[in-house]
């Protein structure tokens, strides 16, 4: 990692402003100030050649002379505006680039801040600190040394260049100049002030967010939306006051410029005048010094809005610096050395954990852990042992004492040789977004690096070990593969429908309604039973379908559109005049053709129509789509009438012909019709695929695949059939394939599509999958179920038997007997330790508390 | 409601005031507003079982109240690996269990299976909830009626258990 350099001696919060602009991208700034200076003969040239022009062309009556000026002068300001444009560009690339390094040396040292730190500061203040306010310095970032230099130097050439022409006059239009170096930073000092309140207004806002986002929950639990309206309002309306002073004293600061750069012009005009009446000063040069007087204007106002904009960053950068001014308290890495191999003796001596108000949470610990011993802390809620169990992870740190592990003292250790030598798992782990791959390779990758990952076979391994196989198998099975990831396993998942439907057909058909293309599908929707098939691109959806012109055709040719607009408004009216009272609440409408947020359409089209057959085309497209999605088992609203499913078959026939423009002779010859006669051939490719038993869906889950029909209900897939299902896919090698495809599922910001009990398993996957020699488990199976605990419980008395040093927060006490030594804590102090045996005879502290439970 | 070119199909559900007609039957909803009685109507699914199927199984997540349209079920319990029956229910004399299902959240602590086939009715937890929510005026006359349909069914196994209770066991106090 590169923040080991010469560069980087000081610490990143003590840095000033300047310290990265000057020290960063050297030979680009260098080529910067070249670009620069030669700008500026291009700035003034034309200044020279206007007074040419009017002096020696137009006065001589010259016209190859005036050729010649008027093409230099132009060459001139063309050139100027290139380089103009080129010192943007370098302003832009250079401030990023600095940016880019801040922002990530600033996460660096941010990340590394030690738990106490998080523990006082919001969320909110740090995200607003990383993005919003490191953003605006960025602005200001690539101009810092150009903007002052081009405008010093233009500054000084413009009034070079109009002391040469007259140097009274110069002195004379400079006169104001003074005046503003009085009146503009007062006026600026101002705005810091007000400044300085804003960002810290806005961040408060931002925690006020940040807080009520986290516990959306809470809030909807309880309705309190006012009371949270309330707390933002607040700074709202505090926002509201600083920024409209504040923009009360930048626009102040505009007309004071405004005013004082009129003055000049007045001056010169008056006095310039004056003396080209009386002959004293040339026409020529009156008009080149006005020019000169209006460009010095621009470098000064750019100067007073770097000013401006300076104070700004310098308070913002301040401000960030400020919040993050701590040091990590351990090395990342270790010194000149290769991490560590320990092998797990953990030594407490005269350990005391105190927190900032003075409450000691842990008193004169004293504790020896052989290398793979099996310890169990246990004790009340409150008598330290989840502290205890922080400060042997590093997590924490000691106030007094010393923890040492194979006689390297805690202190000294660096992050990666804990990392690679200890796996801790938290009571409520946090899961990323990202996929379960992700998750589970977090803590290895981190350790690793570049270095080589796990293999599938010991991942899987370690997913069974702690009982996900199951949920990662479903999560396989829940997964939409493109043509690309399903290609390699294609023809085994086919292979698999087969064995559903032939050997296993009897099992199965109890649950599954299988596709058959000569029957009425009851638990597929209309759109199902009529296309029974899928586009690749989407052709078909059903809320294109009544735009579809050779659809909507075929349901004309089929007699189909009038019964499906009757059903579409029987299920309209029916769902509305039920569910009006219920509309807010989408349990309501999961067994519905209609949506809940579809609730008020329908709701204002049932009020308008007075019947189904509408000639309002709008009006026929929402009740088509209804019909269309309407389920005959599922959707109890309406039943469907017995005609309609004949008409609704023919339509499925007639819609092959019509999507694959084939004649369906050759089907009929043989008597049995069926989407694959008239279907592409298999490898071929095409974009619409008909339920066939040949054919991969693409659009469809690998469940849906495998079963090739639908559930009659969700839970119905039960135990038995998944084992019966789990054993099939065993005989034919696919189980592995079917849990790789699980583990891309993505599980969400913070996991929250998984259960709390899966987000559990998989933090202990991740940290098993570390196989570091000492494992730290701070309650980390109590959210799980008995015989998930008991799984968990079970590894560690034969796996990791004599393999691993495990210290585990217990809270259950049942648990305890396996464990080779319980140590029993009390306010803050270890008051008993022993086996169980040892601990229940002596009838103390252990004794009373498993009473207790029992 | 059933559209006007034909009657439904053999296959069907059955619509909502078939249920909510078969609903207003039982005494569990007896009394109760229209309104509940149909967004139950709506709410509940229809289960069928073969003749020997498990429908539920002791030890596992209760979740729904069922009631019997069609058919005869076996309520057991396990105990020491032998299976005792304690109640068989038709669609004309009990033809409910699982109603605590609908006031907490419990293992079932009982067994179910169907005797011949069958067709349930049921009504989740969740859907119980919800609907109930919506209308708190009828919810404590529900439960009190739940709570009585729970004492029938408790009282007719009492009185089986009684009536096929070994000599040994008849003791007139807990042996100590």
């Amino acid at each position: 990692m590169k923040i080991t350099g010469a560069d980087n001696r000081v610490r990143i919060t003590e840095r000033s402003l300047f310290y990265w602009i000057l020290r960063r991208h050297r030979p680009m700034q260098f080529f910067l100030l070249l670009v620069i200076v030669v700008s500026l003969f291009f700035k003034v040239f034309p200044l020279e050649m206007q007074k040419r022009i009017i002096n020696e062309a137009i006065y001589l009556k010259d016209t190859h002379l005036l050729f010649l000026y008027c093409g230099l002068y132009i060459g001139a300001v063309t050139i100027a505006g290139l380089l103009k444009y080129a010192i943007n560009l370098c302003q832009v690339y250079i401030g990023q680039k600095i940016l880019v390094e801040m922002r990530t040396e600033l996460y660096h040292h941010v990340l590394q801040l030690p738990l106490q730190f998080y523990r006082k500061m919001q969320a909110g203040t740090v995200i607003s600190a990383m993005t919003a306010e490191l953003n605006a310095i960025g602005f200001f970032l690539g101009g810092a040394l150009a903007i002052p230099i081009t405008s010093i130097l233009t500054f000084v050439v413009f009034i070079g260049f109009m002391f040469n022409l007259n140097p009274l006059l110069a002195l004379l239009s400079m006169g104001v100049y003074p005046l503003e170096i009085i009146v503009i930073p007062f006026l600026q000092n101002k705005y810091n002030r007000l400044n300085k309140k804003r960002v810290k207004t806005t961040r408060s806002m931002a925690n006020v967010v940040n807080e009520a986002i986290s516990g959306i929950h809470e809030i909807h639990g309880n309705a309190s939306y006012g009371l949270e309206e309330k707390k933002l309002s607040t700074y709202i309306h505090k926002l509201y006051d600083l920024v409209k002073r504040l923009f009360i004293v930048k626009y102040g600061i505009k007309f004071a410029n405004n005013v004082f750069q009129s003055m000049g012009p007045f001056i010169l005009f008056l006095v310039g005048g004056y003396m080209a009446i009386n002959g004293q000063f040339t026409l020529g040069a009156l008009v080149a010094f006005l020019s000169a007087y209006e460009k010095v204007y621009d470098p000064w106002k750019e100067l007073i809005e770097y000013y401006q904009d300076y104070q700004d960053a310098k308070v913002r950068y301040k401000q960030i610096m400020k919040i993050f001014d701590l040091d990590p308290v351990h090395a990342l890495l270790p010194f000149s050395r290769d991490p560590f191999t320990l092998q797990g003796n953990i030594s407490m001596k005269n350990i005391t954990f105190t927190v900032p108000s003075g409450v000691k949470l842990l008193e004169d610990i004293n504790l020896e852990v052989m290398a793979n011993e099996q310890i169990a802390l246990v004790g009340y809620s409150g008598s330290g042992k989840s502290t205890l169990a922080l400060l042997i992870a590093q997590l924490y740190d000691a106030s007094q004492g010393t923890i040492s592990i194979d006689d390297h003292q805690l202190a000294e250790l660096s992050k990666l040789d804990m990392s690679s030598n200890v796996a801790m798992i938290a009571q409520q782990p946090f899961i990323f977004t990202g996929t379960i791959r992700e998750n589970l390779l977090y803590g290895v990758q981190a350790v690793a690096g570049d270095g080589p990952l796990p293999d599938r076979s010991h991942i899987l391994s370690v997913l069974r070990q702690v009982g996900l196989q199951d949920d990662i198998i479903r999560f396989g099975l829940q997964a939409v593969l493109t043509p690309e990831q399903c290609k390699p396993f294609r023809d085994k998942f086919l292979r698999m429908r087969q064995i559903i439907h032939t050997s296993l057909r009897s099992d199965f058909e109890k649950v599954v309604e299988f596709y058959d293309a000569a029957a009425y599908l009851y638990y597929s929707n209309i759109r199902d039973n009529i296309v029974f098939g899928d586009s690749l691109t989407g052709e078909f959806i059903i809320e294109g379908l009544p735009d579809h012109p050779r659809f909507m055709e075929l349901l004309q040719k089929t007699n189909l559109e009038k019964p499906l607009l009757t059903l579409g408004y029987a299920i309209a009216t029916q769902s509305v005049a039920l569910l009006a009272n219920f509309q807010d609440d989408e349990f309501f409408f999961r067994d519905n053709p209609m949506r809940a947020d579809e609730f008020t359409t329908y709701s204002q089209l049932v009020e308008k129509l007075d019947g189904p057959q509408s000639k309002d085309k709008e009006a026929r497209r929402l009740l088509l789509i209804l019909a269309l999605r309407f389920i005959p088992q599922k959707h109890s609203i309406v039943s469907l009438p017995s005609a309609m499913e004949a008409k609704i078959l023919a339509a499925r026939r007639r819609f092959q012909e019509i999507v694959f423009h084939i004649d369906r002779d050759p089907a009929t010859l043989l008597e049995v019709w069926s989407p694959c006669i008239t279907g592409p051939k298999t490898g071929e490719s095409v974009d619409f695929i008909p339920f066939c038993p040949g054919e991969y869906m693409y659009t469809h889950t690998l469940l849906d695949n495998i079963l090739f029909g639908a559930l009659k209900s969700e839970q119905m897939l039960d135990e038995p059939l998944r084992n019966l299902a789990g054993q099939a896919f065993q005989g034919e090698h696919l189980l592995d394939e079917v849990m790789d495809i699980g583990l891309n599922f993505e599980v969400g910001s913070k996991g929250d599509r998984l259960s709390g009990g899966q987000k559990q398993k998989l933090a202990i996957a991740r940290a098993f999958l570390k196989d570091a020699p000492i494992v730290i488990m701070d309650e980390a199976t109590a959210s799980l179920d008995n015989t998930s605990q008991a799984r968990i419980q079970g590894l560690l008395e034969t796996d990791y038997r004599g393999r691993k040093t495990v210290i585990a927060v217990i809270h259950r006490l049942d648990l305890t007997p396996s464990y080779d030594r319980i140590v029993v804590m009390k306010a803050g102090r270890i008051v008993e330790q022993g086996t169980y045996d040892e601990l229940m005879e002596r009838k103390g502290a252990f004794y009373d508390l498993a009473r207790a439970e029992f | 409601m059933t559209l006007p070119e034909q009657n439904f199909n053999a296959n069907g559900l059955g619509n909502i005031t078939g249920r909510q007609e078969f609903l207003n039957r039982l005494p569990m909803f007896s009394g109760a507003p229209a309104g509940v009685t149909k967004m139950f109507a709506y709410l509940a699914k229809r289960e069928e079982y073969a003749q020997g199927e498990i429908i539920i199984s002791e030890d596992t997540r209760c979740d729904r109240l069922f009631l019997i349209m069609s058919g005869k079920v076996d309520i057991f319990h396990r105990h020491k690996g032998r299976r005792f029956h304690v109640q068989l229910l038709g669609p004309d004399s009990i033809n409910y269990f699982g109603e605590l299902a609908m006031l907490a959240e419990f293992d079932w602590f009982f067994s179910a299976r169907a005797w011949t086939d069958v067709v349930l009715m049921t009504i989740s937890r969740e859907a119980f909830t919800k609907v109930m929510e919506r209308f708190p005026e009828s919810y404590p006359v529900v439960v009190q009626k739940i709570i009585k349909l729970h004492i029938n069914r408790f009282a007719d196994q009492g009185s089986y258990f009684l009536s096929h209770i070994s000599p040994e066991a008849w003791l007139e106090d807990p042996p100590q």
